[in-house]
């Protein structure tokens, strides 16, 4: 890790593109470690190793946060949680759809649950609409489920898997 | 499907507000094709072909990405096919890229793959950079 670490660099220069301030302070090092010189020829050479996957979200599933901002499709065969905008369709096994986000296309799923905004359709076997979904678009479903406080501005039609 | 414009790259380190901005994670069963855009960070471990702008960007060792990157810090483990625009670019012994590496500072660790042109460019070429420049290779 050392033989990258450009340490010759005042500090501040370094600053500004230091992503996360729990990089910065990094670990102390070895002893070993860090009485390589630069110029030496090592035979390891790592780079700063892979920063983990926030421990928030578990593995294999997706989080779309509502910072990112997505226009195309989306295709997964696990579960998808959105709490951006997606301008496009999402197709995955298990779709939540957060109260802050908005689609804007069609959401394909085994279950589906909409607490935030869809503009399109919706065709899933299992829908849920809670209290703060608000649907503008056909709903095509096997079991449906809406919540008192819900908007839905389409058709419920129970034909899915039927066409 | 209209293209959204490039966000203008920002230079200046995240103000502490944006910091917050919890993380995006794409799974390895994903496979997402279009414009991702995000202040904050972004976790990719499917696939992922088309733009990608984010503050940091992570393409984690089962990764693949085709297409264009504009990040202030990204992070590559996996497959990826396209052109890096980044001020701080780390290519993990994993990564396998071809393509062009326009950057800042750059990083390789030992068993990278790398096919790609790695122009160097001044800060000031990031800070202005609002269109991405056609690829000629």
């Amino acid at each position: 890790m050392s033989v990258f670490t450009r340490n010759d660099k005042p500090a501040e220069t370094n600053k500004p593109f230091d992503a996360k301030p729990s990089e910065v302070t990094r670990p102390p090092e070895t002893p070993s470690a860090s009485a390589t010189p630069v110029a030496k020829p090592t035979t390891q050479a790592v780079a700063q190793p892979l920063p983990s996957t926030p421990a928030s979200a578990t593995p294999g599933v997706s989080v779309i946060s509502k910072a990112l901002k997505i226009t195309g499709q989306l295709e997964s065969t696990e579960d998808i949680r959105i709490d951006g905008e997606v301008d496009g369709d999402v197709r995955a096994a298990s779709v939540t759809v957060g109260s802050g986000a908005k689609i804007k296309g069609t959401v394909y799923g085994k279950t589906v649950e909409l607490s935030g905004t869809i503009e399109g359709k919706i065709e899933a076997e299992k829908v849920v609409l809670t209290s703060s979904a608000r649907m503008s678009g056909d709903v095509i479903h096997k079991d449906i489920r809406v919540e008192s406080g819900a908007y839905l501005a389409g058709h419920c039609k129970p034909e899915f898997g039927k066409s | 499907m209209t293209i959204p414009p490039l966000r203008t790259f920002k230079i200046a380190p995240r103000d502490p507000k944006s910091g917050d901005l919890p993380a995006s994670h794409l799974g390895k069963a994903l496979t997402a094709e279009g414009f991702l855009d995000t202040d904050g960070d972004l976790h990719i471990d499917g696939k992922v072909v088309g733009r990608v702008c984010a503050d940091r960007l992570v393409l984690g060792t089962d990764g693949y990405l085709e297409g264009d990157v504009v990040a202030r810090d990204v992070h590559i483990g996996g497959r990826l096919s396209g052109r890096i625009f980044a001020l701080n670019v780390t290519l993990e012994s994993s990564a396998d890229v071809t393509g062009r590496i326009f950057h800042h500072e750059v990083t390789v660790a030992k068993g990278a793959r790398i096919d790609a042109r790695m122009p160097w460019r001044p800060p000031s070429y990031f800070e202005t950079l609002t269109q991405l420049p056609e690829s000629r290779s």
